[in-house]
């Protein structure tokens, strides 16, 4: 009964345990849902003003303050065509990290008043000053003295360029993050990419009309120029007339650009690209880092070029906000952020199965694009000619502005509209014989001649795979105009476009040249170009690592070779140990010791067995159903734990694969076959499984089975009978000196039986032991020399059978009543005369009862 | 006389294993895979000619791809088995192994022989796991095969538009097999405790391809965030990145070292559960 209370209360200890993880667990997510919900109500609700610009400008404006006060703050540019509401859920998220964030509508937008004047220094540069002022007179904002508020500026595109040129002229700003800005509006608008200072690259029309389109059309009333500033929208006029800036113009645009202060920003600098933006491309950030850089080498820059822009891409504006917020966390908070210099995504990566989208991948280098060496390889095409049609009709198509590149970095069919045939041309290299990463701009220079002295042409770099398709990254394309062509040509080194893109062994590297772009002005003579490789193409080299550092990598490795080695340890404790068990001091071939077995569902099934069995004899374990014969059995196979006391085969313990166990043949419970297998190759395969070498006796063992040729076919189709006696064949395979047989007669006929009966007794005259179960008297009766009874688990009798037998058919008054007697007292068979007696009565009472049955 | 290290060899387990019917069975599922598809695609009226379409787009159209060799055949052969096919023929070869002979009751005699728990065990699962990675190499090469007869011989043509030539085809698409052979550890792990936790076959099988079946679906519900990191299926396609110019390693790295780590622990539980079992079948 101990090990009954002892197994419920272990149980019990587990179902605690798993009701406390379950509290555990439930209380720690609910935790972890109020902190997510008490974050977001943190912040007070924002407040609206109208604050004072410069020149007497009303800019609308909204601030939002955090929970914890007093804290550094950003202001938060808009881009261009929106409003100040259109930056408020980041501007909530960054209040939500602990910073005062003022939006504010710029001039010319919304409900601000003023025009718009491309973010010159004297109209939305100046009102940023203004608003550092006003957070200067908030005293929920930090303050490094009474008139420099602890302050860092953000914007995309048009906010962007704002806060690069306000972090230029005004040096209280504390922490810059631009997002797709400009450099210089003129490189923007009149590209040009060919080493000729003489002249300006063409005309970016089809960007300049949609972004003047988008100002002028909502304010369409205020006559053609919208709220643009006058100086502006006339520039505009004569760009489109022109094709051509003048040196006003250009004036203008040089004050409107980030590069005529960078020399003076020494805030931390973080400045954001897209790869899919032909507006402004990948190559304004980089010239924006290399004028910051050489001017201030001390201060601290980082760049990332993700995979969105004005064209749309992959928009990554969660992780891109994380990282603007990073970025003022490491700066005006002096948190420990590790910041990587630069960051890319190549969406050259893996796709998502679920709906056909990138996946990007995120590499990491410890410096910029094309600062870190190069590698030339030879262009094999020599010259290619291309016609530039009269009217500058029909163009190709690399972009479309706001759309999307006509031809992504994505696109595998081939023939696009980037390049048209006659129009365009290629100077190649040779296939690939090793993968190439390319992340920056290449150079390549080319002798061009023309039918006209002056030449507009669109390069571009772009990936030829066998199959004949071309893959122009992003669409983005480096225009060129160049002047003063001599007669036999002349040699150009071109900048091509910054770009992200992988090749393959097998691809070609190539430049792709076009007359045409539709979204540039063209000339509008038709002419004749012939282009000459002058040089091989040189691509820029950089060292990357996944964004997960090379020791993040190492940690899964060893981790699961540290769990592998857990996981053998574990299993190699755990393991059940039976081999330090003491040899037992007994003479007989088996001997059971105070036997128990108590079933995990608490059913006991033997209880304190003891008996011995010599050489040579047959025993028979005889009982009703449900005595433990069985049990007791499979304890003696190995099979089974006893709960207490033990089972030796020649003082050797018994356990699960104790070597004692080869000695051993058993029939348990019926047979067990391989179904679909014959039986001539079940008991092959049974012997070459159970690591023996000696003699098998297979033909002893055939000649038991009696079946004939029925030997060969499949034990799917045996009959029980049949079976039964291929299992007893096999039991006696390699002839064991302990034979164990569990009711091996049943399911065979009179004749079988009786030939079994002969099997077993001759068995046992060649000094072999034979155990076997029943709950038949004849069959123990007939077969056996001694005897143990067993009733509920119980050990009732133990003898020779001739001894037991001897007084059997004597009258019994009641047989429960005897039973009840019996198993009140302390169940041991002793030389108690009287208790002998009732016994062997009992015996021959339940013998009679089996056979009944 | 009795050497407990000869009992139930490998070649004898091998033996019991490759007569079973459902073996046969199993690789010809296999195998019928990459025929079905061909003759459909080959013979189906709907067939798209014009090729592949842009990724990224929402199209992916995997069977155009298929058309394009036999590399680009075996790759989406890949693809269509690696959710369900392969973890329901490894879930059948690891799960059945041992509950398949408590089922036949030939378990108790093969313990009772003796053969030592931990070394039927051991001998069981080396069986299994050769008859996993041959069904996936039979997936390979009968794709390969399949694909070459229908499709003729191309480049490998990824979904993302990278072209590799023949030997790199065959480079990155054994890359891929044996990803997804030590990825798919997770599944045979998973069958082989429950077959051990169990008597009855179709339940050791049938659990293991439910769980797989339930993480997939959690895998699928984004709201679970990072959660689904720890789930067993969320690297079984990080194959996909053996597709890409230059291989970027750390899926890879992450789903395989997952795979193993669980299949460590799972043996390890299945060693000490069937070390300290009652047999009673």
């Amino acid at each position: 009964m101990k090990d009954v209370t002892d197994l419920g209360f272990r149980r019990l200890v587990k179902r605690a345990g798993v009701v406390a993880l379950t509290i555990f667990s439930v209380l720690t997510l609910s935790v972890s849902g109020a902190c997510i919900n008490s974050s977001i109500a943190a912040t007070t609700a924002p407040e609206e003003l109208t604050l004072n610009g410069a020149g007497g400008v009303q800019l609308d404006a909204t601030l939002f303050i955090p929970s914890t006060t007093p804290a550094p703050a950003i202001l938060l540019a808009h881009g261009f065509g929106g409003d100040k509401t259109s930056v408020a859920s980041q501007a909530k998220e960054l209040a939500k990290a602990g910073y005062v964030v003022l939006t504010w509508t710029a001039r010319g937008f919304g409900k601000s008043t003023g025009e718009i004047s491309m973010d010159a220094p004297d109209g939305e540069v100046a009102d940023t000053s203004k608003l550092i002022d006003y957070l200067a007179s908030r005293k929920e904002v930090i303050h490094q003295s009474s008139r420099d508020p602890l302050v860092g500026i953000t914007g995309s595109s048009y906010g962007g360029a704002v806060s690069l040129l306000t972090a230029g002229y005004d040096t209280r700003i504390d922490a810059v993050a631009a997002n797709i800005a400009w450099n210089n509006l003129q490189s923007v608008l009149f590209p040009q990419n060919a080493a000729d200072k003489a002249a300006t690259g063409p005309y970016k029309k089809f960007w300049a009309g949609t972004f003047f389109s988008i100002a002028t059309l909502p304010n369409s009333l205020a006559g053609e120029c919208g709220t643009f500033a006058a100086t502006w929208c006339q520039a505009f006029k004569d760009a489109v007339a022109h094709g051509v800036p003048t040196a006003d113009e250009i004036a203008l645009m040089n004050a409107s650009s980030p590069s005529s202060v960078a020399d003076r920003i020494s805030a931390p600098t973080l400045l954001m690209q897209g790869e899919s933006d032909s507006l402004f491309p990948l190559s304004e950030s980089s010239a924006t880092a290399r004028a910051i850089h050489a001017a201030h080498p001390n201060t601290p820059l980082a760049m990332i070029w993700h995979s969105g822009g004005h064209d749309g891409g992959v928009d990554e504006s969660p992780r891109l906000n994380q990282a603007t917020q990073d970025w003022f966390d490491k700066y005006l908070k002096k948190k420990v952020v590790d910041f990587p210099q630069f960051q890319v995504t190549n969406t050259n990566g893996s796709i998502s199965l679920v709906d056909s989208s990138v996946i990007p991948k995120f590499l990491q280098a410890d410096a910029f694009p094309n600062t870190s060496g190069t590698r030339q390889i030879p262009l094999q095409t020599p010259f290619t000619a291309l016609v530039a049609p009269i009217g500058g009709i029909p163009a190709a198509i690399s972009s479309l502005p706001g759309v999307g590149s006509a031809a992504t970095a994505l696109s595998i069919a081939g023939g696009s509209a980037a390049f048209l045939p006659g129009q365009s041309g290629f100077l190649e290299s040779a296939p690939l014989t090793s993968p190439v990463s390319i992340v920056g701009s290449s150079t390549v220079s080319v002798k061009i001649s023309s039918t006209a002295s002056d030449a507009t042409l669109f390069f571009s770099l772009v990936v030829r795979t066998p199959s004949g398709q071309t893959k122009l990254p992003n669409g983005i394309v480096a225009p060129i105009h160049v002047t003063g062509l001599s007669g036999a040509g002349s040699v150009f080194s071109i900048t091509l476009p910054s770009v992200v893109v992988d090749a393959a062994v097998g691809d070609k590297l190539a430049v792709a040249i076009s007359t045409t772009d539709q979204g540039y002005t063209l000339p509008q003579d038709g002419r004749m170009y012939t282009v000459s490789t002058a040089s091989p193409l040189t691509i820029p080299l950089l060292e990357f690592r996944s964004s997960a550092s090379k020791s993040a990598q190492l940690v899964w490795p060893i981790s699961t070779v540290i769990v592998i080695l857990l996981s053998a340890f574990y299993a190699y404790i755990r393991r059940a140990r039976h081999s330090g068990k003491p040899q037992v001091d007994s003479n007989a071939l088996v001997s059971v010791t105070n036997l128990s077995k108590v079933y995990k569902d608490g059913y006991q099934a033997v209880s304190n067995l003891s008996f011995e069995v010599e050489r040579g004899q047959v025993l028979g374990l005889l009982g009703p159903n449900g005595a433990g014969k069985t049990t007791t059995l499979r304890m003696m196979m190995g099979l089974i734990f006893p709960t207490e006391g033990e089972i030796a085969i020649e003082g050797k313990p018994i356990y699960p694969g104790s070597p004692t166990l080869a000695n051993l043949g058993s029939f348990v419970e019926g047979s067990g076959f391989l179904p679909h297998l014959s039986g001539r190759e079940n008991l092959d395969l049974y012997w070459k499984s159970i690591g023996r070498e000696d003699d098998p006796y297979i033909e002893e063992a055939i000649a038991i089975t009696d079946l004939g040729s029925a030997l060969d076919k499949k034990v799917r189709s045996y009959s029980q009978g049949m079976r039964q006696r291929l299992a007893i064949a096999q039991a006696m395979l390699g002839m064991p000196d302990l034979l164990v047989l569990d009711e091996p007669t049943n399911g065979l006929d009179p004749q079988q039986i009786k030939a079994m009966r002969g099997v077993l007794k001759d068995y046992a005259k060649t000094g072999r032991t034979v155990i076997v179960s029943s709950h038949l008297l004849a069959e123990v009766e007939q077969t056996c020399s001694h005897v143990v009874l067993m009733h509920r688990g119980k050990l009732v009798a133990f003898g020779p059978m001739k001894k037991i037998l001897k007084r059997k058919g004597k009258a019994v008054a009641n047989l429960e009543e005897i039973f009840i007697e019996l198993v009140g007292d302390e169940l041991t068979i002793g030389l108690n005369d009287t208790l002998q007696k009732k016994t062997n009565t009992l015996l021959a009472q339940l013998l009679q009862k089996g056979k009944g049955n | 006389m009795y050497n407990a290290r000869k009992t139930l060899p490998y070649r004898t387990e091998m033996y019991r294993q490759l007569k079973r019917k459902r073996t046969l069975f199993a690789y010809i599922f296999v195998m019928s895979l990459p025929i079905i598809v061909a003759l459909a695609v080959k013979f189906g009226t709907s067939g798209n000619s014009t090729g592949p379409t842009r990724f990224g787009s929402g199209t992916a159209d995997l069977i155009g791809l298929a058309t394009k060799g036999a590399a680009n055949f075996t790759s989406t052969m890949f693809y269509f088995a690696t959710p369900f096919l392969l973890v329901a023929v490894i879930s059948i070869f690891n799960g059945d192994t041992v509950a398949s002979e408590a089922n036949w009751s030939t378990l108790r005699y093969l313990l009772a022989a003796p053969v030592p728990r931990t070394r039927l065990l051991i001998q069981k699962l080396k069986v299994s796991l050769t008859l996993s990675a041959l069904a996936v190499v039979i997936l390979v090469g009968t794709s390969w095969v399949v694909g070459e007869i229908a499709f003729g011989n191309a480049p490998l043509l990824t979904p993302l538009g990278v072209t590799m030539q023949s030997h790199m085809a065959i480079v990155r698409l054994l890359i891929v097999g044996g990803y997804l052979s030590i990825n798919l550890l997770t599944v045979a792990g998973l069958a082989f405790y429950l077959s051990v936790a169990t008597d009855v076959p179709l339940g050791a099988v049938g659990g293991a391809i439910g769980i797989m079946i339930l993480s997939n679906i959690l895998d699928a519900i984004t709201g679970l965030g990072t959660l689904r990191n720890w789930l067993p299926t969320h690297y079984s396609f990080s194959w996909f990145d053996a597709f890409s110019s230059t291989i970027d390693w750390t899926q890879m790295i992450r789903g395989a070292s997952y795979a193993v780590m669980l299949f460590g622990i799972l043996i390890a539980l299945a060693i000490h559960r069937f070390g300290k079992k009652d047999i009673t079948s």
